[in-house]
This record gives structure tokens, sequence and C-alpha cells, in this order.
């Protein structure tokens, strides 16, 4: 029976995870292409969930799609939501990032307290707008599942759902496909030249500007398109972003900060422990596990999983 | 080519260059020469658009750039190798040459420019995809410059090229910026501590001190100067 559960949770842990890492990469991106700490990553998961809500629900609704219609609608909201971020930046975030930041301390400060503004407006916008009560949408692969027999026990078997599975089959290909156009794109290498050295890239001719938005508008799609998978298996309220906030930090922290593929691993492992931490404790100590385990790792590999242990010189 | 009319920059309240005016017609070598802290730097910066002047213009081709954008300027034919290299560290080698070539007539050219840049450093060639972090002093210069040169620039600027570099490979690097000046595909304006070098390469300078250039023309009478005398020659 242990095994059962184990196995259970395991998977449960898994599709999540991809989830999870896919969060996480978002916040990563952004990190990573412009050293800015987003503080309204989560909330701008919270804005794609809703537009799932609205696309799938009414646009979508009663359409041949049928099922697939907030997959359908996920990957909607991700060129929306790229618009989105890409109008920030431009209107907003640009005032402190690039080459007019003489000191990068002060300029820090200045994008926590946007970032964090932008995420109190969203909020209490979206209170205003939506009022507080969840909200939520199923599709019917919510209730569907495969079941896997296990091989030495006939009575068992393992449920896999499936729209957890095309949710994480979506995450490990975004994430994927992410890595290869910053590797092996034009713009994706204009996108690293623009965070390794950016005055040496405003030298080439680059916008660093403009490739700052680029990647803010990725960061802000990835975050919707999160969202907007994982809405499926959780209701959405203005604040629902505050119980991915601390996910997405640690997972990136443990990562190895501006590490895509380690903010992946950092936000799996962290719903495999969520998930295979529910078979041994309570359910209210899943998120204090989660904080066992990233302290831990950081006492013991402080770099992060993928973090470089030489320092850029 | 490049016209700087007494351009004025200062950092806050401190000045770093006082009514600076420089020119390089198409073809020449030009040479920089002036202690540290001189403003040497700051003026390529104002060149390329990184530093604002406070007054005065910079014309390239003609064209005033006061109200082109830095990352405009590189598109229009002017490259930067910055003082201490500047490479892309977490990039290789070959992304580093390919951003380089960000600008169209780099970009459009690209193919002929590897070829020059790998038979100018045949080092480069063989660390291709190394990452330039990796590279020693020497290869991040030489890097450097290949990078400029994939703009295919009409103008190129060279801030202290042999800064912290061993004679030979010092040598090497003047050697191959002799060789871009004989070319003649582009005008050079150097940066240098060695003055001596630097002026054997040049056809022409100018001194700059704490901001103002104190002299200028051909080495040959700089350096019948006392003031150069002393100051670079020990004479
Ligand atoms: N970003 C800055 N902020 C404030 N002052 C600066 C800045 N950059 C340069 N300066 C000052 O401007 C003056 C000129 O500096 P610059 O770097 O142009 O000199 P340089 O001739 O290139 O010197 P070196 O030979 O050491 O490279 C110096 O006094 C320097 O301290
Ligand atoms: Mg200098």
């Amino acid at each position: 029976m242990l095994i059962e559960q184990f196995l259970q949770a395991l998977t449960s842990g898994i599709l999540l995870g991809c989830i999870y890492g896919l969060m996480c990469v978002g916040l990563a991106f952004i990190f990573g292409t412009m050293g800015v700490i987003n503080f309204a990553q989560a909330d701008f998961m919270m804005v794609g969930m809703y537009l799932v809500l609205a696309i799938a629900g009414s646009l979508l609704a009663g359409t041949a799609l049928g099922a697939f219609a907030p997959f359908l609608a996920a990957f909607l909201v991700g060129p929306l939501m790229f618009g989105i971020g890409y109008l920030l930046h431009r209107g907003l975030i640009v005032c402190t990032t690039g080459l007019r930041i003489a000191n990068q301390i002060e300029a820090h400060q200045a994008q926590l307290i946007l970032t964090l503004g932008v995420a109190l407006v969203l909020q209490n916008g979206a209170l205003i707008l939506l009022g507080s009560a969840p909200a939520s949408i199923i599709s019917p692969l919510s209730y569907a599942a495969w079941e896997i027999p296990l091989l030495y026990n006939d009575f068992n078997v393992l449920f896999v759902n499936k729209a957890h599975t095309y949710n994480a089959l979506i995450c490990v290909a975004v994430t994927l496909s992410l890595y290869w156009l910053i590797r092996n794109t034009r713009v994706g290498k204009s996108l690293r030249a623009s965070a390794d050295n950016p005055t040496a890239a405003v030298y080439m001719g680059i916008d660093v500007d403009r490739a700052h938005r680029i990647a803010f508008g990725f960061g802000t799609a990835i975050a919707g398109l999160a969202g907007g998978l994982i809405v499926l298996y959780y209701p959405v309220q203005p604040l629902v972003g505050m119980d991915f906030l601390i996910i997405m930090y640690a997972g990136v922290v443990l990562g190895g900060l501006g590490s895509l593929i380690g903010a992946f691993w950092g936000g799996f492992v962290i719903a495999l422990v969520q998930q295979l931490a529910t078979l041994v404790l309570p359910l209210q100590l899943q998120n204090a596990t989660v904080f066992i385990v990233f302290l831990l790792v950081l006492l013991l590999r402080p770099q992060g999983f993928f973090g470089r242990t030489v320092d850029r010189a | 080519m490049l016209e700087v009319e007494s351009l004025t920059v200062a950092y806050g309240g401190l000045r770093a260059l006082t009514n600076v005016s420089i020119e390089v017609k198409t073809g020449e070598l030009v040479c920089v020469v002036g202690p540290n802290g001189a403003g040497k730097s700051t003026l390529f910066k104002t060149i390329s658009g990184t530093v604002l002047p406070r007054s005065g213009k910079v014309l390239f081709e003609g064209v005033d750039l006061s109200t082109v954008s830095a990352a405009r300027r590189g598109h229009l034919g002017i490259a930067h190798v910055p003082e201490g290299r500047e490479v892309f560290r977490s990039m290789s080698v070959m992304e580093n040459l390919e951003m380089g070539a960000w600008a169209e007539a780099g970009r459009s050219r690209f193919a002929e420019t590897l070829e020059r840049v790998f038979s100018l450093f045949p080092v480069l060639a063989e660390r291709r995809d190394q990452l330039a972090g990796t590279l020693s002093g020497g290869q991040q210069q030489m890097l450097a410059i290949g990078r400029g040169l994939a703009s295919r620039p009409k103008l190129m600027m060279l801030d202290e090229p042999s800064m912290g570099l061993a004679p030979a490979v010092a040598d090497t690097i003047f050697e191959s910026i002799s060789q871009l000046h004989r070319e003649g595909e582009m005008a050079i304006l150097l940066v240098e501590q060695r003055v001596a070098e630097a002026m054997e390469y040049s056809n022409r300078g100018y001194v700059l001190q704490t901001g103002e250039v104190i002299l200028s023309g051909k080495f040959d009478e700089l350096s019948k100067d006392d003031r150069i005398r002393r100051a670079y020659f020990g004479m």
C-alpha cells in the first residue's frame, strides 16, 4: 500500500513539478537577461489565470475544441501577456534598467519598489474589478486519468491525470524552446550579449533597451502561460500569486540564479518535495518542508544546483 | 570623416574634457596619447555615445551625432574596441564575432569577415567554440578587435589595445593594427600608452592632458617637443 502511495505522490510531484519549473523559468529568464528581480511575476500568473477563464469560458465555450479549450486559451494568453510585459517595460520598467543606471544597487532598489508597485496594482485592481471570490475552470480532462497497472500488484493501479500530463508536456516543451531560442537565434544571442555586457552590446549597435523589452515580454508571457495552465487545478482569486511567489523564488535560488534549466529543476524539486511530504506530514506543513529542503540545499550547495562555482570576473 | 568640435564633458561636477577638438580623415591612423586620467577613454565614449557631452559636437561623415543614439552609431560604421576588451565572457568566440556583426553592414559580409579575422588572428579560429571569458588576455584583445572588425566599420576606435599584455603579444596586436591600416579599408583612432610604438605606426597624433589637447601634429614634430620628450622618452 505504501509503495502505491509513494508512486502516486511521485507521479503528481513530477507533473506539478513541470509547471513549477516553468514558473521558475519565467522569473529566472527576467533575472538572467536584465538583472531585475520581478516581484510582479506571480501576479502576472494571476492575470494569466483570469485571462484563461475569460477566453476559455466565453470565447471558446461551446466550440468544437471542447476539452482542449483551456489549453488553447493558455496558448493565446502567452502572446497577450508578451504584449503586456513589452508595453509595461517600455512605459515603466525601462526607467530603472539598462545603461541609464549608474549605480547597480540603487537600480535594484528602484526595480524592487517598481515591480512591487506593479504587483500591488495588479492585486488590488483584480480585487476591485473581479472581487475576492475564487473562480475556477475545469476541463473534462481534469477528471480523466490513464490507469497504469502495477506489475507486481493486481489490485492497484497508478492514476495519471490527463490534464496534468498535457500541462506538464507543454511546460517542458516551452522551457526547451525558450532555451533553444536563447542559445541559437540571433535575437536570443543579443539578449545574452545585453545581459553579459550591456555597454559592449551598445557598441555593437544592439539596442539594449529593446532587448530588455523583449526579455521582459517573454518572462511575462511565461508567467501568464504557467498561470493559464495551473488554473486547471488551482482556483484563482486576486491574491493567488502569494501562493506561488515563495515557490518561484525558492526554485530560482535552488537552481542557481540566472540559469534557465537550473530554475526548471529548482521548481521541479520543490513540487516533488511538496507532494512527497504529504505522505508523512500533515498537509499544512507542505510549505514548511519546502523551506527546510531549501535551507538544506543552500547550506550544502550555496550556489544552487546549476550555479557557477566561479564568479564572473 | 570624424570631426570632434570643442567637446566638453563632465561627470557630475568634474570636468573630464575641456574644449577638445580632433579630426580623423578617411584611411588615417590617428593616435591619442596622454597620462592616466587625461580623458582619453571619455573622448571615445563620447564619440560612441555612451557618455553625453555638456557642449560641443561630434560629426561623422558630416552628420551631427548629437541626436543619434549610441546603439544607432554602431550601425553608421563606428566600431569601438573598448579599454579592458569587454568581450562577452559567457559567450563563445564565434558568438562574440556574430554580435560584432549585428549591424547590417557586418551581417551581410560575415563569412568574408570571418576569413579575414581568422587569418589576422589564427588562434581565434582554433578556439572558435571556447567561451570568451576563458581566453587569455591577449586572445581576448584579439577577439575584441575581431569583434570590432566584424561590423565592417568605417572608423575603428581602439582604446589601449596593448594594456596588460606581454611585449611579444602587444607587438602582434600592433602589427595587426598596422596591417589593417595598410589595407586602408577604415580609419583608425588609437589610444595608446606605449607612445613610441604608437608614434611609429600613426600618421598623426594628439596629446591629451587633464582633459585638454595640449599638442597635436605629426609625430616626428611632436617628438621634438620638450614636454613630450621629458614625459614619454625620458630625455
Ligand atoms: N563614470 C565616471 N564617473 C566619474 N568620473 C569619471 C568616470 N569615468 C571617468 N571619470 C573621470 O574622468 C577622468 C578621465 O577619465 P578617462 O577614463 O577618460 O581617462 P583615460 O585618459 O582613459 O585614463 P587611462 O589612461 O587610465 O585609461 C578621470 O579623472 C576619471 O576619474
Ligand atoms: Mg582610458
